[in-house]
């Protein structure tokens, strides 16, 4: 069967056998988009956390079925070199990553938390980070999460999807 | 540090073709020198690890390109310890151009730039501090006499700032000197720069992997991809010691998408069309296993304990055995780790693409040399004839020291003649780990009339780390006589005691324990430590000045001595509990780099709560400050989480739990709010820096908790009672 | 072994209520009859509504504490999930971020519509049957709802008939059904609501 979806703005068919695929895989082998991680398949961990309606995700726990119609939005959609989303710019002022494989699902947690609370607190960001990062960049997370917030106030917000 | 070698007399190498650039040979054979046996001898007498590959050929690390920048081939892996970006520091002061046109890749193994040991053990920078910063020097020296030849004026007339040779009135980039030329001569070894005149060395330059690691650029193993690629996935055990009969796989055969399912003798394999028809089918398969006993976690407990295996002394200095033969006078404890798995975010996989006279595999491995030999094995073919092309790491930790599973990924791939990608599960993670060995430590000590240490011997007990590694040969076992990784940080570091005994007792345990970032240092430190603090509670003192009596005066007991008084100075330090909080103390000494580590803890809802945490270390030159600071800072957290939440259980013949959450890990909200890192160099060149913070952090942790609730926790993970 | 101990204490208890049912019946109503053969065989709609009430199927998702509950062993929701401000979860980090309309056989993640936790004073957790049932009925408790209306819950609401399709969890293995059948349960809540929806005095 094929299925209509939208991804980063962009109208995409996609031709699959079992419409229970997880969105994960679609997104990665299908669309060839890399930047939403695999890491255990059971939501437990957030690396493959994207964007449905603004809203955040585990996408390898997400039917593909149900995401016909509704705008998705990866790593790659949130920004880029050009024009890095305020998330994105704080994780490089605050030289965030290290192995790097789970950044992009904290980094899309983060920016669908400014969506909610635009200034968050320290308790707001440990109830609502919960992905798992082994390399121990938590600390500077937290700094960038809070940089980032900072850049969000002055700059116009991005309308995302 | 220096390379035992005479300086490569001149050589005539033939250059790839192509314009505008030189570099990356496709050399059949290369210099590659077997130096295990000095690395052997290197790692237990020093804890350094002499680099074990090329150290001779310029063009086989360095490309220029059309654009005069310059592509850094690296034979070490980026597993996030940020080894490319100083690395990349280290050539570009030399070579004579900028940050911004260093770039750094990883080198292939058919490009000849292989390393004959390992990524790990915390010496990719240290071992190549001196190689590299060569093999850059004579890169520059080579370009330089070319531009001589080319622009008609000796070579000493010649300056270079970033890329670009100048005579003064007339310039040329590196680029447009290399283009065309096939035939170079490898200069003598130039000198190198002094320390003051580097601009990059000693900066905080962001990582050079930074953007894309931010933008979810398709850099990891499991990002890989090739056209026509199919998926693959095996079954593999969920219980210890389980051995393969056979797979009845008529269900399998018959699913959608399902290309070929292959029986080997040693594994099964479903190869389909995309990655949930190849785990549906999986699934399916009926699978037989022969496992001879349910292990329990009480079982295992049982053999880990000093006492049993075999034992061998790996410190010894005055006599402890008569002192501590003094029954009344001795203090005596025990401690004890649990089993830890690795639990990297990347799970261990390989995109594998075999064809008649060559393979080409893609994949996360800390061991680029022996996964390529072990695949040409299998498949019949000379190393030669397999290319493994690394990626980024998602996390290394030691999990990919043996990655025997691009083997799978490759038979798979010969049998469908494309290119099949196959990565375990996240359950298959957790149950086919190279864990962390479980520890049983015993302590004992009396003490001085002057309230210091008289005698102290610390008895371990662990399961493999180094042992049965294919980095280390068989031979190396009775060489050495104890496991060295299982014994890492388990010496007495303060030399001024009178007489100090440290003993490893080697256990073997039914599944694979192995290299976990570093090594037993976690444990060791956390037994060693906080017995120190028992003692140091005992004789009355104050704990930083109780181990700062203990320390001689040479080179080594300095350094330690400075990062002590370092870590106290910057936290505060105080013994007493204020507010409700308390700090704990503790200082490790790891691969020659010492580390001490403050923490401030309260306790919230009869949980530990660890506010800040105070690092001083002495990593010698830090190539890359910032670098060095994450690495204490990831080591802290990740501390953090081995030695008060971790731990993995054996249930009924299984080790579990297999997945993350049941698998209790630090979060967001464990990782303390405040890391204050305090850096010394009292030492001359870059030393160990990605495993030593690890050491301090458990036992500092323990303290604090006794201080405050004078409760004594001595296992770990560290719950109240 | 556990499950078997459950078993047991289940029995245990519905043959205590049973006896305490049939008292409180006999006083209060004329047309419940029950013989003392029937005691071991049979129980009253309220005996086979709360054995499928207070399976943690049920009460993980009514916690007192705001945490829900997880698998048949009733942990704490793993990562510091809790109820949030409307019962859905964190601002950003909400039970759909996981909990989709559906079971996912994928991930072993349960879903269902309207995936959340019951109210707080909708709490279950900790209660005996007979408390469920007073809360249950009490409207300060159970959202303003009519014994009509709170029947109509039990009975049709597709987050509470999920207890009867929870699908698999995270290692592939069916988790745990009530143990009553959707439609006897169905049965036996709307012979209780029909006879007067009487909570027995234990």
């Amino acid at each position: 069967m094929t299925l209509s979806l939208n991804v980063n703005g962009a109208a995409q068919t996609v031709a699959i056998t079992d419409e229970n695929t997880p969105l994960l895989w679609v997104i990665r082998d299908l669309l060839e988009l890399k930047g939403t991680k695999f890491g255990c398949g059971k939501a437990a961990c957030g690396a493959c956390t994207l964007h449905i309606d603004g809203e955040a995700v585990r996408s390898c726990s997400y039917p593909v079925k149900l995401a016909a119609g509704k705008n998705i939005t990866t790593i790659e959609g949130l920004g880029n070199e050009e024009n890095p989303h305020p998330v994105q710019q704080a994780w490089i002022d605050e030289i965030v990553p290290q192995c790097g494989y789970c950044q992009p699902g904290f980094m899309m947690a983060t920016a669908a938390l400014l969506n909610k609370i635009p200034d968050p607190t320290d308790a707001d960001i440990d109830r609502n980070i919960i992905n798992v990062c082994r390399c121990g960049t938590y600390y500077r997370m937290r700094k960038a999460i809070h940089r980032a917030a900072a850049i969000q106030k002055e700059t116009t917000p991005k309308t995302e999807e | 540090m220096t390379q035992n070698e005479k300086r490569i007399s001149r050589r005539t190498f033939l250059v790839r073709g192509g314009l505008g650039t030189i570099g990356v040979l496709a050399v059949g054979t290369y210099l590659f020198r077997n130096h295990i046996r000095r690395g052997i001898a290197g790692v237990v007498n020093t804890l350094e690890t002499p680099y074990q590959g090329n150290t001779k050929t310029p063009i086989i690390w360095f490309e220029v390109t059309e654009t005069n920048d310059i592509v850094l081939h690296s034979p070490k892996v980026e597993m996030g310890q940020g080894t490319f970006t100083s690395l990349a520091q280290m050539a570009a002061d030399e070579l004579e151009v900028s940050m911004e046109q260093m770039s750094v890749v990883h080198a292939n193994s058919a490009s000849g730039n292989i390393d004959g040991f390992a990524t790990g053990g915390s010496t990719s920078v240290s071992a190549l501090w001196v190689p590299l910063r060569e093999l850059a020097a004579t890169m520059r020296e080579m370009i330089k006499n070319e531009a001589a030849t080319k622009m008609g004026v000796p070579v000493t007339d010649l300056k270079v700032t970033e890329g670009v040779i100048s005579t003064g009135s007339a310039s040329m980039t590196y680029a447009d000197i290399v283009k065309g030329v096939t035939e170079w001569d490898i200069p003598d070894t130039p000198a190198l720069k002094e320390l003051k005149d580097y601009k990059f060395i000693g900066k905080p330059i962001p990582r050079v992997d930074l953007r894309a690691k931010v933008f979810g650029a398709p850099i990891f193993g499991m990002d890989a991809s090739m056209p026509g690629m199919l998926y693959g996935a095996v079954v593999r055990p969920s219980a210890i010691g389980a051995t393969f009969l056979g797979a009845d796989t008529a269900e399998a055969e018959q699913m959608p998408g399902v290309v070929k399912i292959i029986k080997e003798n040693d594994f099964v394999g479903v190869i389909a069309n995309s990655q949930i028809e190849a785990e549906n089918a999986k699934n399916s398969i009926k699978a037989d296993w022969k496992a001879d006993k349910k292990w329990q976690t009480a079982d295992i407990e049982k053999l880990i304990e000093v006492g049993k295996g075999t034992a061998y002394v790996i410190q010894k200095e005055g006599n402890t055995n008569d002192v501590l033969e003094e029954e009344a006078r001795v203090l005596q404890a025990e401690y004890k780790s649990p089993i830890g798995a690795h639990a990297q975010l990347e799970p261990n996989g390989a995109l594998a693409f075999v064809e008649e006279n060559k393979a080409t595999i893609h994949m996360s491995t800390q061991v680029v040399r022996i996964t390529r030999d072990e695949i040409a094995d299998r498949l019949g073919f000379d190393s030669e004839q397999v290319n493994i092309v690394p990626t980024f790491l998602g996390g290394g930790f030691g999990r990919r020291l043996h990655t025997p599973n691009g083997i799978q990924a490759a038979v798979m791939s010969k049998a469908v003649g494309k290119p099949v990608k196959c990565f375990f599960s996240r359950k298959e993670e957790f149950q086919n780990d190279t864990f962390r060995p479980p520890t049983h430590h015993l302590l004992k000590a009396t003490l001085g009339e002057n309230g210091l240490i008289e005698a102290i011997e610390h008895n371990v007990s662990s399961g493999d780390v180094a042992f049965g590694s294919p980095m280390l040969p068989g031979f190396a076992e009775p060489i050495l006589g104890a496991d060295l990784g299982a014994w890492r940080g388990g010496m007495i570091q303060y030399g001024g005691i009178p007489n100090y005994q440290a003993v490893s007792w080697r256990v073997t345990l039914p599944f694979a324990t192995s290299w976990w970032r570093s090594l037993g240092l976690l444990a060791n430190t956390f037994a060693i430590e906080s017995f120190i603090d028992e003692l140091a509670v005992k004789a009355e003192k104050d704990p930083v000045a109780f181990r700062l009596a203990q320390i001689q005066d040479d080179d080594r007991g300095h350094r330690l001595k400075e990062v002590i008084k370092a870590a106290a100075k910057k936290a505060g330090w105080s013994n007493k509990v204020v507010n409700e909080r308390a700090m704990g103390f503790a200082a490790s000494t790891d691969a020659n780099t010492p580390c001490a580590q403050v923490v401030e803890v309260s306790i919230e809802d009869n949980e530990i709560k660890v506010h800040k945490v105070t690092c001083a270390m002495d990593p010698g030159i830090a190539v890359n400050p910032d670098q060095v600071r994450a690495q204490c800072e990831g080591a802290i957290i990740m501390g953090i989480s081995a030695s008060m939440h971790e731990q993995m259980f054996v249930e009924e013949g299984e080790l579990q739990p297999t997945i993350y959450g049941p698998y209790q890990m630090a979060l967001m909200k464990h990782a303390p709010k405040e890391i204050d890192v305090v850096l010394l160099q009292n030492s001359e060149v870059p030393g160990a820096v990605g495993e030593p913070p690890l050491g301090p952090i458990g036992a500092a942790i323990a303290n604090a908790v006794f201080k405050l609730t004078g409760q004594r926790l001595r296992e770990m993970p560290l719950k109240l009672g | 072994m556990r499950k078997k101990q459950t078993w047991y204490a289940l029995l245990f208890a519905s043959v205590i209520g049973l006896f305490a049912v049939a008292n409180y019946g006999n006083d209060a109503s004329e047309y419940i009859t029950v013989t003392p053969t029937d005691f071991a065989n049979e129980e009253t709609p309220f005996d086979t509504m709360m054995r499928v009430l207070t399976h943690e199927r049920c009460v993980n998702c009514h916690p007192n504490d705001h945490i829900p509950k997880q698998g048949d062993d009733s942990h704490p929701h793993y990562f510091g999930m809790a109820r949030g401000t409307s019962n859905m979860g964190f601002e950003a980090t909400r039970c759909t971020s996981c909990h989709q309309s559906e079971n996912n056989a994928y991930s072993g993640v349960p879903g269902a519509p309207e995936w959340s936790l019951a109210p707080a004073q909708m709490y279950w957790e900790g209660l005996n049957r007979i408390e469920i049932a007073k809360s249950m009925l009490d409207p300060e408790r159970n959202g303003g709802r009519t014994p009509e209306e709170t029947m109509h819950h039990l009975t049709e609401h597709e987050l509470v008939l999920w207890a009867w399709d929870p699908g698999v969890d995270a290692s592939g293995i069916p988790r745990e059904k009530p143990p009553v059948s959707k439609e006897d349960y169905i049965k036996a809540v709307k012979q209780w609501f029909a006879d007067g929806h009487i909570i027995p005095s234990e």
